[in-house]
């Protein structure tokens, strides 16, 4: 796209670009220390997960004053003012997803001291690698404009709720298996509901993405699978 | 899946579809000599509502608008082919009477242009013109076209001074009182705002968008905010012609056209 005749408003327009991209690589980073801290029950790299999660906060308010500011000097329109909310909704969103990865640290460090066979741990590892993979995909799709990785990984989030389906399944079967495995598994529960739930926020910002190529908003249904809510089928 | 179209009309009351077409503008073909200034112009102003004209300088927008009085029937080399259809009629026709034309269509400049007379003459002046009022009746339309301003308040007291004696933006709210004492069917703004502070802005803005509930109006901005605020349907002229035309929120949020993305988004030239 040409360049515009305010020079200075393609670097605003550019800062808030790097900005988000500086924060999905953090994000990332977290999400799979935050995995690796889990796999190898490691209490210093989870610590590091937990505390990582600031410096979104303080990206995330930096991209929105930012965000406020382009539009209060610049007036943006069209694809330029679509530009400037997806900034500050992908901020939100990415934000959100380290939450939750510092959660995924806080529970690492809450089962660390316990061991248990990891094969149980196996299962919550496979999400996360699905939703890592989600998330990298959205955030290349969100620099390259691409709408058809954006659709992809929208697309693809119906297999991350089947497989938290039948983790949750698998982890009810331990505590039923063994009740000194409860709280272990009930701890795993959550990281695995967390990186779940990342995912989600994968497909917020591929929605977004769409809104921002396209000029409309997504409206149909998302592909659901999370059945653990349909009491019959979740036991 | 399916996509969705989600674009609502930015300003406060939105665009109806079904509202009729006041004025159609219909292979409009307009020259100042030699120079073809625009180019089959295929337009619609629908009754009742804003419809912006925006684009370069030099576009065609004011000579649009000055096709709808035919103010350029003064000049001699100046011509107009094609149609311009007001409630059916082509007001292009030898046949139409131009000063009933005018007094149906309002005009306000860029720049204020009060009479050198009192507030109440400049007010009058036009209806005086063109019908025969009694004393009673003419105060009563005064009044009525000044309130319909938001000019009564501030000038009820002192209708005898002169009209150039107020601050710009009143000066242009009184342009407007002149036009409405008509009872015009259409007004047409010719960049109203582009001298004014912006607390008079805002003032005409507003009045823009009251009048709107009796008047068919057009206006040209340059003022890309102005045009996303206060109309319902906006056309863009690049080089005597209309490159996209449709409703307000459509045209700011998500243009069809390149050329369009381009000059709203201020990447032009």
């Amino acid at each position: 796209m040409a360049d515009h005749i305010v020079r200075s408003f393609d670097r605003d327009l550019e800062s808030l670009r790097s900005s988000i991209a500086a924060m999905g690589g953090i994000a990332e980073k977290q999400l799979s220390d935050a995995v690796a801290a889990l796999v190898r029950r490691a209490a210093s790299l989870a610590q590091a997960v937990i505390a990582v999660a600031a410096s979104l906060d303080g990206l995330q308010r930096e991209i929105e004053e930012q965000a406020v500011m382009t539009i209060a000097r610049r007036q943006p329109l069209a694809m330029d003012l679509r530009e400037v909310v997806s900034a500050i909704r992908i901020s939100g969103d990415i934000e959100r997803i380290g939450d939750m990865s510092k959660n995924c640290g806080k529970r690492v460090l809450a089962i660390a001291d316990g061991f248990q066979a990891q094969r149980i741990v196996v299962g919550v590892q496979s999400i996360a690698d699905l939703v890592m993979d989600q998330l990298k995909v959205v955030l290349d799709a969100y620099a390259q404009h691409d709408l058809d990785k954006a659709l992809d990984v929208w697309n693809r989030d119906g297999a991350i709720d089947a497989l938290y389906t039948s983790l949750f399944r698998e982890l009810l079967t331990y505590m039923m298996e063994d009740p000194r495995n409860i709280s272990f598994c009930a701890h795993l529960l959550f990281v695995a509901k967390n990186v779940e739930r990342i995912g989600d926020h994968t497909t917020n910002i591929a929605e977004t993405i769409h809104y921002l190529v396209t000029g409309r908003n997504l409206t149909a249904e998302r592909p659901k699978d999370d059945r653990t809510t349909h009491p019959e089928q979740a036991g | 899946m399916s996509a969705g179209l989600a674009t609502p009309v930015p300003s406060g009351r939105a665009a109806d579809e079904s509202a009729p077409s006041r004025i159609a503008v219909r292979r409009l073909d307009f020259y100042y000599g030699d120079a073809h200034a625009l180019k089959g112009i295929e337009l619609d102003f629908r009754d009742r509502h804003v419809t912006a004209l925006i684009g370069p300088s030099g576009c065609g927008k004011s000579t649009l608008l000055r096709c709808f009085n035919r103010i350029y029937s003064l000049y001699p080399d100046q011509r107009a082919t094609g149609e311009i259809n007001i409630d059916g009629r082509n007001i292009l026709s030898d046949d139409v009477d131009v000063n009933e034309l005018r007094a149906r269509i309002g005009m306000v400049f860029q720049k204020p242009t009060p009479f050198p007379m009192s507030i109440y003459d400049n007010v009058a002046f036009g209806m005086r013109l063109n019908e025969r009022l009694s004393r009673a009746d003419t105060d009563a339309r005064v009044e009525s076209a000044l309130r319909k301003a938001a000019l009564w308040d501030e000038v009820k007291d002192k209708l005898a001074r002169s009209g150039t004696g107020l601050s710009g933006g009143q000066q242009q709210r009184l342009c407007i009182a002149r036009a409405v004492a008509q009872n015009p069917e259409v007004i047409l703004f010719d960049e109203p705002t582009s001298a004014l502070d912006p607390i008079s802005t805002g003032k005409i803005e507003e009045l823009i968008e009251q009048l709107r509930s009796e008047f068919t109006i057009a206006i040209v901005t340059h003022n890309m905010q102005q045009a996303a605020r206060i109309s319902q349907y906006t056309a863009f002229m690049y080089l005597g012609e209309v490159v996209e035309f449709g409703p307000t929120g459509g045209i700011f949020m998500n243009p069809a056209k390149k050329q369009t993305h381009d000059y709203v988004t201020g990447r032009f030239g």
